[in-house]
């Protein structure tokens, strides 16, 4: 909402200067956005005189004028078609800054020298946008700094803020109000008498009628006969282009005006339009179709409210009239709208027709019902002022059931209980019928046009606003008891980022929406999709983690960061329907790994990465949780992954991740050129398994006896189903199994390998002797040869 | 005899102690190793020895020479190994691990979730696909009222939303639990924003939470005074200003005064001399009611604040899609 100083300064005694009024505002809830000098500054702008205009040689559309500014005549290339000999114009010398900064040099166009430039209002920043320069009156003297002649009387601007809950304040005295109230000063109202022609009736010019009366719970108009259209006065014409409206002519520009003065949207028609001397109000008929002024065909959502004469509609009730219906050039006679439309209706209209306008926004967000005949009057009288009509006598005002104003019980001690303050009775008396509310022994009679005060907590809020936030205490002990019980799933999470950092793996964050296809990479099923997505690339929520890492290492490799260890915590999306129907959102956790394995050094090997570090990472990050139900086995069938190069996580016999090397498809489609492995672990899951409690084990006092042995076998038996073998075997006093080579070839054989395994025995009671270890470990020689058909390599 | 071999011993062991330097070992070799150095010549002296002491000697000899022998190996490797690290060049780099680190966004939530923390503040989750219902409707917006626009919603369906905020979660718990409640909720939230240097269509909010019988608006104050001098020291002045959210009333916006020019007026400020932070207010009779709480019994607080506006406040950064690109060179100076 737009508002100049001075045109505030109308309907309130404003002590303060324009910036310190913008500093009250704020303190008082209406933001202040922008606040600026109506006209920018600009510098080395005069008055100067057009001696001569020829044209340009080689343009048809510039011209090559004279130009003097009292003490020395230029030669000006000027591209106006409205410049003349003799007139008087703002010109900006060589060396001259426009308001938007732009400075004026000596040029040459189109061969010819130009010292300068003749401006236009909209070069001087006073309209937005000029068709020619402009024209001066020659009262003014050569030579003199225009840019002084104007900040004579400079104005500000301010464009304000207004909360939803305030559409009183979508209008000047709104605004003025609650100026009057921040300076305690009352608000003077403009005059809202209007003379009329007692020789004519209303009667016999309208009927009015309304069949929609939950839409439209009031309808008021008035004639106005003989109007001359033409432009509206200056005065007019500079307020509404200050607050941003388009000045059309003087009946529109009224209508305008006192919807930004009084804030209640009005409708001007052509009273010859209306067929049948009717209006009617009803609801829009199934798929009905209407042209509005804007001379957009748009087919009616049913239960709009329409405003109709006898045959047809005329209007679209709140939103826009039509173009049947409007005030052109040739218009005489004016029938004027007044009207309280059902907040929730125009909202739903203007939503599902998608059009927004001034009147639409203000009663959506509600009008003063008890303010339409004011807005009416105000308008009518000054259509006789400025436009020459003559308003027939009586108002048509269908108002079925009255809407009075609210009443809510006022309770100061309330007001002191919320804000924990200790306000009199008095002040608070005060503060509230600053704000023209009617303040009674026990109550408070709201008016209609503060649509936002339904309750006493209501009224504590105006309170505070007008003592000042900043005046009210601050408290800085509490009486609350300490009875903290942290939840289990912020340390879950922490422990398993602190896990991913100690494994020197760097944390990301990354978009929660992806494109389709990227969701169809990793899950079969449908993902979540957005009904109304900022773009294609965000139209899905994201189904893993994946994608956005992926990204990560896409976006980073084409900057030469080639070396990337990647971890990611977040929400992923299922449609599974969990609680409250929604879709399924487990936290999940996913590593990305691409580059070399180790930062390059002059005695480092500059290998890349591969399967067994990711593997390796999944190994230690599992280590660290201490999960002993956990197990990576079976061969993955991730499409995502390597057929080859993918294996699942366990836990609990429940697949709870995946890990393994991406496949081509895949990194070429996140356009990558190097192998990227990664797993991802579904941490609900996990965290149901994850005991965070901790009790030692002492640290064993006797000391361990290590042997070494090799197997050589098929190539075909996995490391593991032997280790799992030894294990089971060696029973207890088994503590530790490594497997410290793998050999293959050589004299063993093509399908052959050997493997070499490190065992440590330890027992917790006592010193294990030769013979014990001897014989559980020739047991395990026994059973694996047995079990896999294999021998000891010598 | 047998105290030649003695003295040779305790001469011999004297002089190891002195020796600085290879020659100097050298010569301490030849003169007790070497040909004709004291132990071989004390060789020859056998033939002087009585018949019946002769095993002996020669026993104690022997053990001298290989006693000698081993130390003169120890001295000598001693003095190689310290030349040879005297030609490493140790200005080389060592052997460098990958290092990793929080993202700066999840450092930020933890320092202001640490501070709440220390507050007394329990830490507290919510999905975030919600309801319409605790999304809006619990929170006092109601249906086709324009305040819904004041946040610009992403739908999965007519009544399933990508929360545009974390107050959702205030509900969440309200309708678990009995007052007292002092909690803060943590999350990723979304609103239909195209992205730009100030916008994200998903960013990270904290929601904060306190209700039980007599909480005021002095302690909304008093909480957010307290978490911005902790956060940015104690200079910093907060400036309340009132605003509009359903489910608040009194309603508030706060400011903290610029952390970079400490109000004096800068370009982060716009000249201002304050940085707007968020919104806050007393929990509206309404949000009570539709949790069943009795708004006449309990008093609340609520307020919420922008992880991503903070830590751009805190590490000086322009634009908040920097946090989303995960450009190591931006991550790795955290």
């Amino acid at each position: 909402m737009k508002a100049t100083y001075q045109w505030l300064k109308e309907y309130a005694d404003i002590p303060d200067s324009a910036e310190k009024l913008a500093d009250k505002l704020t303190d008082i809830g209406f933001e202040v956005e922008e606040i600026r000098p109506l006209i920018k500054e600009f510098s080395g702008v005069v008055v100067a005189k057009v001696e001569s205009v020829e044209k340009h040689p080689d343009a048809d559309k510039l011209s090559i004028c004279e130009v003097n500014n009292g003490k020395q005549v230029f030669q000006v290339i000027c591209g106006a078609p409205n410049v003349k000999k003799d007139q008087f114009v703002p010109f900006a010398q060589v060396g001259a800054t426009l308001p938007n900064g732009f400075a004026i040099k000596k040029a040459k166009i189109r061969g010819v020298d130009s010292f300068g430039m003749i401006c236009s209002k909209e070069e001087l920043g006073v309209e937005e946008k000029s068709d020619g320069i402009w024209e001066l009156e020659s009262r003014y003297q050569l030579g003199d700094d225009f840019s002084k002649i104007l900040m004579k009387n400079n104005d500000y601007l301010y464009d304000f803020f207004i909360t939803p809950n305030r559409p009183d304040c979508l209008s000047i005295v709104g605004i003025g109000r609650e100026i009057a109230a921040i300076y305690d000063k009352p608000l003077r109202y403009p005059s809202f008498d209007v003379e009329e022609d007692k020789s004519l009736r209303i009667e016999d010019f309208i009927r009015i009628e309304i069949e929609d009366k939950e839409g439209c719970p009031r309808y008021a108009g008035r004639v106005i006969k003989d109007v001359k259209i033409g432009p509206s006065p200056e005065w007019m014409q500079k307020k509404l282009e200050a607050v941003g409206m388009r000045s059309i002519n003087n009946i529109v520009d009224i209508t305008n005006f006192a919807l930004m003065e009084l804030g209640h949207p009005l409708h001007a028609f052509d009273l010859r339009n209306l067929t049948g001397n009717r209006i009617i109000v009803r609801k829009s008929a199934k798929n009905e179709k209407f042209i509005t002024l804007d001379e957009k065909e748009r087919i009616l959502p049913e239960n709009t409210v329409m405003i109709c004469d006898s045959e047809r509609s005329v209007a679209i009730g709140g939103i826009m009239g039509g173009l049947n219906s409007e005030v052109k050039e040739d218009t005489v006679d004016i029938f004027l709208e007044s009207a309280y439309f059902k907040p929730e209706r125009i909202r739903v209209s203007s939503k599902e027709l998608g059009l927004k306008t001034e009147a639409s926004q203000r009663f959506e967000r509600g009008t003063d019902p008890n303010g339409v005949l004011k807005a009416l009057n105000r308008a009518a009288s000054l259509m006789a002022s400025l436009a020459g009509g003559t308003v027939v006598s009586g108002i048509c005002d269908v108002y079925p059931a009255e809407i009075t104003p609210d009443k809510i019980p006022l309770d100061c001690t309330y007001v002191n209980k919320i804000l924990g303050s200790d306000l009199s009775e008095k002040v608070i008396r005060q503060k509230l019928s600053g704000l023209e509310l009617d303040v009674r022994k026990d109550e408070i009679i709201v008016p209609t046009f503060r649509v936002d005060l339904k309750t006493e907590i209501d009224l504590v809020e105006e309170v505070a606003r007008l003592i000042n936030y900043s005046n009210l205490p601050s408290k800085r002990v509490t009486n609350i008891p300490y009875e903290i019980e942290q939840r289990p799933l912020e340390k879950q999470i922490n422990l398993v980022r602190q896990t991913m950092i100690n494994l020197g793996l760097q944390e990301a964050l990354t978009t929660s929406m992806i494109r389709k296809e990227e969701a169809q990479f990793f899950s079969d099923k449908e993902p979540v999709s957005i009904l109304n997505p900022v773009s294609d690339d965000m139209s899905v929520m994201r189904n893993s983690l994946f994608p956005g890492l992926l990204h990560a290492v896409s976006y980073n490799r084409n900057r030469h960061n080639k070396n990337l260890r990647f971890f990611e915590i977040g929400r992923v999306f299922d449609q599974i329907k969990g609680q409250d129907n929604l879709p399924d959102q487990p936290y999940k956790a996913a590593v990305v790994i691409c580059g070399k394995r180790y930062s390059e050094g002059w005695n480092t090997s500059a290998e890349p990465v591969d399967f067994y570090d990711i593997k390796g990472f999944l190994e230690s990050f599992l280590d660290k949780l201490f999960l002993d139900n956990s197990d990576i086995i079976l061969y993955d069938t991730s499409s995502y992954f390597d057929n080859n190069l993918s294996m699942n996580l366990i836990v609990s016999q429940q697949i709870t991740g995946a890990c393994g090397r991406f496949s081509d498809k895949i990194i070429k489609f996140f356009d990558i050129d190097e192998e990227v492995y990664g797993f991802e672990i579904n941490l609900d899951a996990l965290f149901r398994h994850l005991d965070l409690s901790r009790q030692y084990t002492p640290i064993p006092k006797f000391p361990f006896v290590e042997r070494d042995l090799a197997f050589v076998l098929e190539d075909s038996i996995t490391a593991k189903s032997v280790a799992d073998c030894i294990r089971k075997r060696g029973g207890e006093l088994l503590k530790n199994l490594q497997i410290f080579d793998v050999f293959r070839g050589g004299k063993l054989g093509n399908d052959k390998k050997s493997l070499a395994i490190r065992m440590r025995f330890q027992s917790a009671e006592r010193t294990l002797t030769d013979k014990e270890v001897d014989g559980i470990f020739n047991r395990i020689i026994v059973k694996v040869n047995k079990e896999f058909n294999a021998s000891l390599r010598n | 005899m047998i105290e030649i071999i003695e003295n040779i011993k305790k001469q011999f062991e004297a002089e190891t102690e002195k020796v600085k330097s290879l020659s100097e070992l050298e010569e301490l070799r030849i003169k007790y190793l070497g040909r004709k150095g004291n132990i071989s010549n004390a060789f020859s002296l056998i033939s002087d020895v009585p018949a019946e002491q002769k095993p002996q000697f020669g026993k104690e000899l022997n053990q001298l020479k290989q006693q000698a022998e081993a130390v003169y190996n120890k001295i000598e490797e001693s003095f190689k190994t310290k030349s040879k690290s005297l030609m490493l060049d140790l200005t080389l780099p060592g052997r460098r691990s990958f290092t990793g680190s929080k993202h700066p966004l999840i450092q930020t939530a933890e320092e202001i979730k640490g501070i709440f923390s220390n507050l007394g503040f329990v830490i507290e989750d919510g999905p975030e696909i919600e309801t319409d219902y605790y999304n809006f409707g619990a929170l006092n917006f109601p249906e086709n009222h324009p305040s819904r626009d004041m946040q610009d919603t992403l739908f999965i369906s007519k009544d399933v939303v990508l929360r545009t905020h974390t107050s959702p979660v205030q509900i969440r718990v309200m309708e678990k639990q009995k007052p007292p409640i002092r909690m803060i909720a943590p999350g990723r939230v979304y609103r239909r924003d195209t992205p730009d240097a100030s916008h994200s269509p998903f960013f990270h909010q904290i929601e904060g939470l306190v209700v039980s019988e007599g909480v005021t608006f002095a302690d909304l104050k008093g909480v957010i005074e307290s978490f911005a001098h902790i956060m940015f020291g104690k200079d910093i002045n907060v400036r309340f200003r009132p605003s509009f959210f359903p489910f608040t009333e009194p309603s508030v916006e706060y400011d903290f005064s610029c952390v970079f020019c400490r109000g004096k007026g800068c370009k982060v400020c716009k000249g201002t001399g304050w940085v707007e932070i968020s919104g806050a207010g007393m929990v509206h009779p309404n949000v009570f009611k539709s949790v069943g709480y009795d708004p006449k019994k309990y008093t609340g607080y609520a307020f919420g604040m922008g992880v991503d506006r903070i830590a751009m406040l805190k590490y000086n950064i322009n634009d908040i899609r920097i946090f989303f690109e995960n450009d190591v060179r931006f991550l790795n100076q955290f």
